[in-house]
């Protein structure tokens, strides 16, 4: 009876223990993204004015506003997702559903992954070399090609996997009711994985917004307003990178400014593909 | 043509029905492993043929290559003969859409399809028949019906499939394989995961769809098979040991296994 007793206490002491170092983690994990929350609504927040997205980004000295650089993170991001969407969730709909059993899904999924954790630099040479180069200058499209090099892996792997939570019973029973087998795959397989290949998309948008270096070998940066996607343009994260290392004060308050708008935008992404799946969950 | 495994007490009541579905020397494999063998059987038309059997015994499987469904799996693969009216149904010019059309199937965990009650209706319709909405709204209410739905659903067709109860959700995927008008149904363990008040729903069901329907069930609940069936098949280790009428097969089978089967004392 004393033995077990004094297991027990050994056992609740033990247990006080770890849950103390696990909590001690789980806080200095949080105290890096509050800090870093917190640094950005600081300096940020006070540069926020209706000029930073209705100026073009100013000459140093000068004062000026983002509207460029937000213009041109929007339309290469948004052809990146054009670009690689289909593409990311045509492969997974190949490996989860008519290549579940065949050896090349495990080669692709392998290389995928390889491709998902790839620095997004050797993908900005890449791109330079593809295209960069043979052009002869700078562009947009370059960029966004770029950027959707980086969404493909994410939108792959998101929709494999999603597609693959889909119970086999289904596929069953809408091939038992005689419906052809990319009649399944579009009616039911889809539509029951709609939320998380949604959610992978929305995961995917996130990542590449706040992409530096791939834009750096690529779209380059534009002082100016340009809507031609055969010419520089400039980008949030890139005009950032330039503001933040220069000397020049209104240029700092921009990058910090231009800082937040991505963390926020690319927080309410997450919130919002949160969301989706949440709502999955609870059905 | 031979019917059944004949006795001499049901000869001359088998001779008359029609078979649906011809079994001849079946074989059936996963990847190497055999699953079936030599399976020989023959189902008569409008009237509910039960197989019954320990887990693992291939009952299962016989029923999925009533409809070839196995071949969404690469490794499965099936020999012999099922001749549905007389044709090969095994043969690789069969087209396998049009074959289950013809031959519905019912799972053991309701599936309904990730959309409104109606839709998964009109999903299968949809696939070979183009009617109009008038035309798709009466035939979602007479398959509805027909699987003793639509009181309970007349009001809300248009919620989602997945909101209904498993034993509502069990008699929409029942009404969903009844509304593309097939000629046979195959029952996979229907109720297994139903209560009791459901199962005795689908099984009084069962009984009334077999006027029009030449329905299969497998079941691991004897007593499910005797109140259901008109013929009954015991599978043992992939083999068919036995198969008879259904009062025949509880009450004196010829087979020492099956009796040992279906009085508790293996399985």
């Amino acid at each position: 009876m004393s033995t077990a007793a004094s297991l027990h206490q050994r056992r609740k002491r033990k247990n006080a223990v770890m849950m103390a170092l696990c909590v001690v983690a789980a806080g200095i994990g949080l105290a890096w993204l509050a800090l870093i929350l917190g640094a950005l609504l600081y300096k940020g927040l006070s540069g926020v004015s209706l000029s930073v997205f209705a100026e073009m980004t100013p000459p140093p000295g000068d004062a000026g506003g983002l509207l460029n650089a937000i213009y041109g993170s929007i339309v290469m991001t948004i052809i990146g997702i054009i670009v690689g969407t289909p593409i990311g969730v045509l492969a997974g709909t190949y490996m989860a559903e008519y290549g579940r059993f065949s050896r090349l899904t495990t080669v692709v999924r392998f290389i995928n992954d390889i491709l998902l954790s790839a620095p997004s630099i050797i993908v900005g040479l890449f791109v330079y070399e593809l295209m960069v180069r043979p052009m002869g200058h700078f562009s947009a499209i370059a960029g966004a090609v770029a950027l959707s090099i980086l969404v493909i892996p994410v939108v792959v792997r998101t929709t494999e996997d999603m597609l693959n939570l889909v119970p086999n019973a289904l596929r069953e029973a809408g091939t038992a009711i005689g419906a052809p087998r990319w009649v399944v795959i579009r009616s039911v397989a889809y539509r029951a994985a709609l939320s998380g290949i949604v959610t992978g998309i929305l995961l995917a948008i996130a990542r590449i917004s706040g992409e530096t270096a791939p834009l750096l070998f690529t779209a380059l940066n534009n002082q100016f307003w340009s809507s031609n996607l055969n010419a520089p343009m400039a980008s949030l994260p890139v005009t950032i990178f330039q503001f933040a290392l220069s000397p020049y004060e209104e240029w700092q308050q921009l990058a910090w400014t231009g800082a937040l708008i991505i963390t926020l935008t690319v927080l309410g992404l997450s919130i919002f593909a949160r969301s989706l799946t949440g709502r999955r969950e609870d059905r | 043509m031979k019917p059944m495994l004949s006795t001499d007490l049901n000869v001359a009541e088998t001779v008359v029905e029609k078979a649906k579905i011809e079994v001849k020397n079946l074989n059936f494999y996963y990847g190497q492993s055999k699953a079936l063998k030599d399976i020989n059987l023959s189902l008569p038309e409008r009237s509910v043929t039960a197989f019954i059997g320990p887990s693992g015994c291939g009952k299962s499987t016989l029923l999925r290559v009533l409809n070839r469904i196995y071949e969404l799996y690469p490794k499965q693969s099936a020999e012999g003969q099922v001749l549905l009216d007389g044709k090969n149904i095994l043969d690789r010019s069969q087209d396998l859409n049009l074959l289950r059309t013809k031959i519905g199937m019912v799972f053991q965990k309701p599936t309904p399809f990730p959309m409104s009650i109606y839709e998964n209706i009109a999903f299968g319709v949809r696939l070979y028949e183009k009617i109009s909405k008038a035309e798709m709204d009466s035939r979602v209410e007479s398959a509805l019906k027909r699987a003793a739905l639509w009181n309970e659903v007349k009001d809300k067709l248009n919620a989602s499939g997945q909101s209904l109860s498993g034993g509502q959700q069990q008699r929409l995927c029942i009404a969903r394989t009844v509304a593309v008008k097939p000629e046979v149904i195959l029952l996979d363990e229907p109720a297994s995961a139903l209560d009791p008040l459901s199962t005795a729903k689908i099984e009084e069901l069962i009984d009334e769809l077999q006027a029009d329907y030449t329905i299969v069930i497998v079941t691991h609940n004897m007593q499910q098979a005797a109140r259901v069936s008109r013929q009954t098949a015991f599978m043992y280790l992939g083999e068919l040991v036995e198969f008879d009428r259904t009062e025949k097969i509880f009450t004196s089978p010829r087979e020492k296994r099956t009796q040992d089967y279906i009085t508790g004392r293996f399985g």
